[in-house]
C-alpha cells in the first residue's frame, strides 16, 4: 500500500535522509504554526499526478494559506479528499533530480533508477538510468557509479546520490518497501541533497514484522465503511466499479476474466471482489454478500468460483447456509467449478439453486436479470 | 515429454502434517506424483498416509533421495522452508502460498540461483504435467495430456483456461503457474525457454494480466524466428487504472501496463491474441495449426 507523503518523509528522516521541516495542517486548524513564508502547501493524497491536478499551491502569507487550505480540503483527487495538508518551506535549489528504488522482475529483486532531470514530467522524458541489484546485499557502490558515470557528470553530486541510493536500498529491504521514490530530489544552494517529495509503497504482506504496515492496514480498514470493513477483514480484495452486476469471485485472474466476459457480453461489472483468501475458507462469503446486498448499484449477484484447494462441496454448502439467512431479494447466479464440483448439483437442489456449467451462460443470465431489475 | 515435472521427480513435502500437506499427499499421490518424504519439525519418525516424516529437509533428502520440494507452510515461514529444501539439494521447489512479502521471494530466488535450483511460485497454483504428476491443488479433471504448454499468472484462470482446452480436445504437456507476484521464482521468459526446448510442446498458451513486464518477455519470445507459436489471453480489460486487482503485480500504473498496450504489443509480435475467455479455444487451435 502507498503511504502519504508526510509519512514517507518521516520514514526517510528516520534513516538520515534530509527532508524539509514541514508543518501538518488538519481541517479546522485556526492558526497553523507556519512562521516563514513562502511555503508549498501540499494535499496529502495517495493518487498520482497530484501536482498536475493543482494539489500543490505556493503560499506567501497567512491569509493566503487559509484560503489555499480551504480550497485543497474541498478538492477531490481521484476518489479521495485530503485529510491533512503539508506546508513545506519553499526552498531554493539549483538542480531537480529523480531517484528511486523499486522491485523489478527483470532485476530479480531491487533496482535503482536515476535521472539527472527530475520533476513532474519525469514520465515524458528519457528513461532513467537503471542499476539492477537483485537481492539487497548485492548492492555495490562501484557498480552504481559505473552506471551513473554516463548520465551524471557532476562527480560530487554523483557520489552523494550513490550513498543515498545505498541507504534507500537498505531501507527498502529492512522496512519491506516495494518502492521508495524521491521526485524531485533537489540540490540546495549549499550542495546538499534534499527529498522535496517522497512516495513509499509498502509490502502489504509484511504486516507481521512491521508495525507501520499493520497500522496502515488498520487505517485502510477504518476508512472503509462498515460493510466493506467486514469483507476486508476476511482478506477479500475489493475494487468498486461503475456497473450493476455484483461479482463474487475467487482468484484475481479469473475475477478479471469474469469482469471482461460481463463487459464483452453487454453487461457492466459492479466490482472486482476476490473472496478467496485461503484455499479452505468459506466463511468469508457472508460479508461479501452483505457488502453487495447493501450496495444500491448492485442489481444482481454473480458468484463465479473455480477452485482447486477450495472445495466446491464446501462452497456450495456455504452458499446454502448463506441464502437461508439472507434478507435481500437480489437475484443470485451461480457458476461453481473445480474440486468436488460433482457434489454441487445435489447440494443446490436442496435449496432450489442452479449451477451454470459455463461462465458465458452464467454471465448471460446475470445480464438478463440485471436488465429486468 | 513435459517440463520440470513428471513421475521421476522424488517429492518432499515441507509442512506435511498440516491440513494442506496431508491433503496434498493423498490427492497428488493418487494422481501419480512420486511423494517420498515429508518434513515437520518435532514430528519426525511418524508418517502421513504411508509417507515418512523427517525432522529436516537434509535428513529427508539423505534418506529418500528427494530432489523436489512442495512447500506448504504459512506465508511467513515459506522463505525458511524453501531455502532449507534448496540447501538440502532439491532442484525444484514449488511454493503456492500467497500473502508472502516480496523480499522473501527475492531471497529464495537468490538461494535457488546460487544452488542451481529453481523456484516455481509463489502466489501460484503450482505445476502439473497432465497424466504424470502435479504439485499443487489443481482439479485434475481440468487437464489432459497433449501438445500445448500453458503458462499462467493466475491459479483460477489456469483451471478455467485448461478446462476449456481439455473439453475442446487440446491436451497440455505441462501447465505452470508462474504466479501473480512482482518477483517470480520462474518468469514467463524462463517458462517459455523450457517449453521451447521441450520437443513434445508444439505451441504455448499464455494466460496473463494487466500490469508487470511478463508480457513483454512473451512478445520478445514470439518475435523470434525459431519461436513456437504462442497464443495469449490477457485479462483486466475492464480494470480501472491505478487500482491493484488482487495480485500485487496486477495494476495499471503506466500506459505499458494496460490491456490495450499489452494486446497490441503481443499481436504485433505474432501472438494469437484471444479476444476474451470465449476466444481461448479458437486461438489455441490457430497456434497449434501454425505449428504443424
Amino acid at each position: 500500500m502507498m503511504i502519504l507523503e508526510h509519512e514517507a518523509k518521516a520514514l526517510l528522516r528516520s534513516v538520515g535522509v534530509a527532508v524539509p521541516r514541514g508543518t501538518l495542517i488538519k481541517p479546522g486548524t485556526r492558526a497553523p504554526r507556519v512562521r516563514d513564508y513562502p511555503v508549498a502547501l501540499k494535499a496529502q493524497v495517495r493518487s498520482g499526478g497530484r501536482g498536475k491536478q493543482g494539489g500543490v499551491i505556493r503560499v506567501d502569507n497567512a491569509k493566503a494559506l487559509k484560503a489555499a487550505a480551504k480550497k485543497l480540503f474541498a478538492t477531490s483527487f481521484g476518489d479521495e479528499k485530503p485529510e491533512v495538508l503539508l506546508a513545506d518551506p519553499w526552498l531554493p535549489f539549483d538542480r531537480e533530480l529523480y531517484l528511486s528504488v523499486t522491485i523489478d522482475a527483470a532485476a530479480e529483486g531491487y533496482v535503482v533508477l536515476y535521472s539527472p532531470k527530475g520533476g513532474i514530467d519525469i514520465e515524458d522524458g528519457p528513461k532513467p538510468a537503471r542499476y539492477p541489484i537483485g537481492a539487497p546485499w548485492k548492492f555495490r557502490t562501484h557498480e552504481l557509479r559505473a552506471v551513473l558515470e554516463t548520465v551524471e557528470k557532476d562527480f560530487q553530486l554523483r557520489e552523494r546520490v550513490i550513498s543515498l541510493a545505498q541507504r534507500l536500498v537498505e531501507t527498502a529491504a529492512a522496512r519491506d518497501c516495494h518502492t521508495i521514490e524521491i521526485n524531485p530530489l533537489v540540490r540546495l544552494k549549499d550542495g546538499e541533497l534534499m527529498a522535496l517529495d517522497a512516495k513509499i509503497v509498502y509490502d502489504d504482506w509484511a504486516h507481521y514484522r512491521n508495525a507501520d504496515i499493520l497500522a496502515q492496514r488498520d487505517g485502510e480498514r477504518r476508512r472503509a465503511d462498515k460493510l466493506l470493513r467486514a469483507s476486508l477483514e476476511m482478506g477479500h480484495m475489493y475494487v468498486k466499479l461503475d456497473g450493476d452486476i455484483g461479482l463474487i469471485s475467487g482468484g484475481a485472474g479469473l475475477t478479471m476474466g469474469a469482469m471482461d466476459t460481463i463487459h464483452q457480453l453487454g453487461g457492466k461489472p459492479a466490482c472486482f471482489l476476490d473472496a478467496s483468501p485461503g484455499p479452505t475458507s468459506t466463511r468469508g462469503y457472508k460479508p461479501a454478500f452483505a457488502l453487495l446486498d447493501g450496495d444500491p448499484d448492485v442489481k444482481v449477484i454473480l458468484v463465479s468460483v473455480f477452485g482447486g484447494g477450495t472445495h466446491m462441496n464446501r462452497v456450495a454448502n456455504a452458499m446454502k447456509a448463506n441464502m437461508a439467512t439472507r434478507k435481500s431479494k437480489k437475484p443470485v447466479v451461480f457458476k461453481l467449478d473445480g474440486t468436488y464440483v460433482e457434489q454441487v448439483p445435489g447440494i443446490f437442489d436442496t435449496f432450489g439453486a442452479k449451477n451454470h456449467v459455463s461462465l458465458e451462460a452464467a454471465v448471460k443470465e446475470a445480464i438478463k436479470l440485471a436488465k429486468r431489475a | 515429454m513435459s517440463i520440470l515435472l513428471d513421475q521421476s521427480n522424488r517429492v518432499l513435502v515441507m509442512g506435511v502434517t498440516g491440513n494442506y500437506g496431508k491433503f496434498f499427499v493423498t490427492d497428488s499421490g493418487g494422481y501419480g506424483t512420486t511423494v517420498v518424504a515429508g518434513v515437520s519439525p518435532g514430528r519426525g519418525g511418524g508418517d502421513v498416509d504411508g509417507v515418512p516424516v523427517f525432522e529436516s529437509a537434509h535428513a529427508a533428502c539423505n534418506a529418500t533421495s528427494a530432489d523436489t520440494a512442495m512447500v506448504f507452510v504459512p506465508p511467513h515461514l515459506v522463505r525458511a522452508a524453501a531455502i532449507e529444501a534448496i540447501e538440502a539439494g532439491c532442484k525444484l521447489v514449488v511454493a503456492t502460498a500467497d500473502e508472502m512479502p516480496v523480499r522473501d521471494t527475492i531471497e529464495i530466488r537468490a538461494a535457488a540461483r546460487a544452488n542451481g535450483a529453481r523456484l516455481v511460485g509463489p502466489n501460484s497454483p503450482g505445476i502439473i504435467s497432465p497424466g504424470k504428476a502435479k504439485m499443487g491443488f489443481m482439479p485434475s479433471f481440468c487437464f489432459m495430456r497433449g501438445p500445448m504448454g500453458v503458462i499462467s499468472r493466475s491459479g483460477s484462470l489456469s483451471y478455467e483456461g485448461s478446462k476449456r482446452l481439455t473439453v475442446a480436445g487440446i491436451g497440455q504437456t505441462t501447465v505452470i503457474g508462474i504466479g501473480g507476484d512482482p518477483i517470480k521464482g520462474t518468469t514467463a521468459a524462463e517458462a517459455l525457454a523450457l517449453f521451447h526446448a521441450d520437443p513434445e510442446t508444439k505451441a504455448v498458451m499464455y494466460l496473463g494480466e494487466i500490469g508487470g513486464t511478463e508480457e513483454a518477455a512473451v512478445a520478445e519470445y514470439a518475435a523470434r524466428k525459431d519461436a513456437k507459436p504462442v497464443a495469449a489471453l490477457i485479462v483486466g480489460k475492464t480494470a480501472p487504472p491505478g487500482k491493484k486487482m488482487g495480485h500485487a503485480a496486477a495494476l495499471v500504473g503506466s500506459k505499458a501496463d494496460s490491456h490495450a498496450a499489452k494486446t497490441k504489443m503481443l499481436a504485433k509480435s505474432g501472438v494469437y491474441v484471444c479476444k476474451g475467455l470465449s476466444d481461448l479455444v479458437p486461438q489455441a487451435h490457430n497456434a497449434l495449426a501454425a505449428a504443424s
